[in-house]
């Protein structure tokens, strides 16, 4: 693997780590927010967040781009606060990879606390536990799994993004390069070498981890079983 | 003395109401021990109970707790259930699937406010010893609602709430749980509000009991007296009439396997031998007669093989108020100053020509007297309860 490709790995690996985070810090409340709502306003906010799942890349990408524009409210502020454009940068497409992934974060989130009984909490209320208590002694534990699902799945969706990220961050070595523009890169070039190193570890990275997503959810669904 | 003041007016539309739903109750309740709160299916005991706990939260009116003022829905004042220091066994028993036993119990225990019960004791006197390290899933539904008794008690709250906590259980855990209710309330002085449809249940643990219907309170008092007042007027709550008594243990008699319980200084009434261990000499007990158990004579039956009879005279003159008892008469009989109650047929009534204040024999058999510990006779009791 040459050096550029390395930068690429890391760069990738560096957006796909802060954006799982960021997806779990703003999809967990998100999933809450869903899975407790009534009204039928709910299948609204539904549809606005699993968007990305049908949509191409390009035509999000397209509209971050617009609205990262210097000339833009949003990257007027983010070129205030920070001193540098939001277009064809780190952090936008780190922003751009957290609207992509979301639904993949907040679907098996958002289940997960809908198939959570209200029983345990109100038992722990009555213990004296509050909300915050709450969340991370008994809703927490009881959806790890789903936790791990959502992270996992967020996680390898960033990783495997392509059109946003060409949209919005273009092809800065150490920035925004991350490693499925490398390929794209090396398939321009016709290095194929270097493009069936990337894509065969991608392949095999990406397979693995969601062997052990399947295989968490497996273990899980067995052990219900047998409790019951 | 817990006071407990609830001026409740109305409740909106919840998970756990129905439409046209209504709670109705001004009522103050005061007392350190059990107090019983019975009642037929929708007739709002669980929400009665939530509101208090601070589950519910769509209710209007006034609930004040040993003086702090819990809802006020005028002043739009509620606290947080959370807050409340109540709490509340419910009917399946909620312990946390990812917690073994005994770390179920430290849940309670590090949340309390006072932090002054001893797990180790709570977990002697619930007898859990050898199952703290067990799952709740691996625990039967008997053991898991004592695993969530000791949890409730472990957070050391000023009120325990009761909501039907043995309706899942078998007969056996059923016997089990009383007797145990009893002793936690006896060593730990909790007060405790405990809600079911089996008065049988209610009569050997309340000391007080408080009768709701379609959300109003029709009847509260003296355990004894209310039932005495369930079995001659009402007729929208429907109860195996009964007569309903707290006796000091005179002595045991192994020979004849029986027990004596004082009536008064002369009379005696007699029941299976219970455990002398448990059932010292003196100790009161409580135990219920079914009127359908007791039969009348007009001599005093000399040659019977029927252990107990009395002599009294009837007070109290009861035609059948429903349908399903239209051929039969309810009798109140003073012996003793006790008021006891008689079923007879109308075909009886009208041969032995019996009118107010005609004097009677009344008699039963020692099986007749129920007890917690005449646990099959209960048992009977409560399966015949739950299947009405």
């Amino acid at each position: 693997m040459i050096d550029a490709d390395l930068i690429a790995l890391f760069t990738t690996l560096k957006m796909a780590a802060i954006s799982t985070i960021i997806l779990l810090l703003l999809g967990t409340p998100l999933a809450w927010w869903l899975a407790n709502m009534q009204s039928r306003i709910k299948v609204i906010f539904e549809a606005i967040i699993a968007l990305p799942i049908i949509l191409p890349p390009t035509v999000l990408g397209f509209y971050l781009l617009i609205a990262f524009a210097p000339q833009s409210n949003l990257g007027q502020l983010w070129l205030q606060l920070t001193g540098s454009p939001l277009a064809f940068s780190f952090s936008g497409i780190v922003i751009g990879s957290v609207l992509y992934s979301l639904p993949f974060v907040v679907q098996p989130l958002q289940r997960a606390f809908e198939q959570l009984e209200n029983h345990y909490l109100e038992a722990a209320t009555m213990l004296g536990a509050k909300p915050l208590d709450r969340f991370f002694s008994i809703v927490l534990p009881m959806t790890k799994a789903s936790f791990i699902t959502a992270a996992s799945l967020g996680f390898a969706h960033t990783v495997g993004e392509f059109g946003i990220v060409l949209m919005i961050g273009g092809n800065i070595p150490g920035q925004t390069r991350v490693l499925s523009i490398a390929i794209f890169d090396h398939v321009e070039a016709f290095e194929y070498a270097q493009a069936q190193t990337l894509s065969l570890s991608l392949l095999i990275a990406s397979f693995v981890l969601l062997t052990l997503v399947y295989l968490s959810n497996y273990k899980k669904v067995n052990h219900q079983k047998v409790s019951r | 003395m817990t006071e407990l003041i609830i001026k409740l007016t109305s409740i909106k539309n919840t998970k756990a109401t129905s439409n046209n739903f209504t709670l109705a109750i001004n009522q103050c309740i005061s007392s350190n021990s059990i107090t019983g709160i019975f009642g037929p299916s929708g007739s709002g005991k669980t929400t009665l109970l939530r509101t208090l706990a601070g589950l519910e939260q769509h209710i209007q009116g006034e609930i004040i707790f040993n003086g702090k003022t819990l809802l006020n829905s005028k002043d739009k004042i509620f606290i947080k259930a959370e807050q409340r220091n109540i709490g509340l066994v419910f009917q399946n028993s909620r312990l946390f699937p990812h917690l073994s036993v005994h770390e179920n119990l430290v849940y309670a225990q590090k949340r309390s406010q006072q932090n002054t019960l001893s797990l180790d004791e709570i977990i002697t006197l619930t007898e859990l010893e050898n199952l703290v390290s067990k799952q709740p899933s691996q625990l039967s539904s008997g053991e898991q609602q004592r695993v969530a008794l000791a949890r409730a008690i472990l957070a050391e709250p000023q009120l325990l709430l009761l909501d039907e906590p043995l309706s899942a259980l078998d007969q056996h855990n059923k016997i089990k749980m009383l007797t145990l209710l009893i002793k936690i309330q006896q060593q730990l002085n909790i007060p405790m509000l405990y809600v079911s449809h089996s008065l049988a249940e209610l009569q050997q643990t309340a000391d007080n009991l408080l009768v709701l219907a379609k959300g109003r309170v029709v009847e509260h008092g003296n355990i004894h007296q209310v039932i005495q007042r369930l079995n001659e007027h009402h007729t929208e709550i429907t109860i195996s009439q009964q007569t309903s008594l707290s006796l000091a243990i005179k002595q045991h008699d192994q020979t004849h396997g029986l027990t004596e319980l004082q009536l008064d200084n002369q009379q005696s009434l007699y029941l299976p031998l219970l455990p002398e261990k448990l059932y010292p000499q003196g100790k009161k007990i409580r135990c219920f007669i079914f009127a359908s158990d007791v039969s009348i004579t007009l001599q005093e039956p000399y040659n019977s093989s029927i252990v107990n009879h009395l002599k009294g005279k009837i007070t109290h003159l009861n035609k059948p108020a429903n349908q399903q008892q239209k051929h039969s008469v309810l009798l109140g009989i003073d012996c003793a100053e006790q008021t006891f109650y008689s079923q007879i047929s109308l075909m009886s009534y009208k041969k032995l020509n019996l009118k107010q204040d005609s004097e009677v024999f009344i008699q039963f058999k020692a099986s007749a007297i129920k007890t917690l510990t005449n646990s099959t006779s209960l048992n009977h009791i409560i399966t015949e309860e739950s299947s009405c």
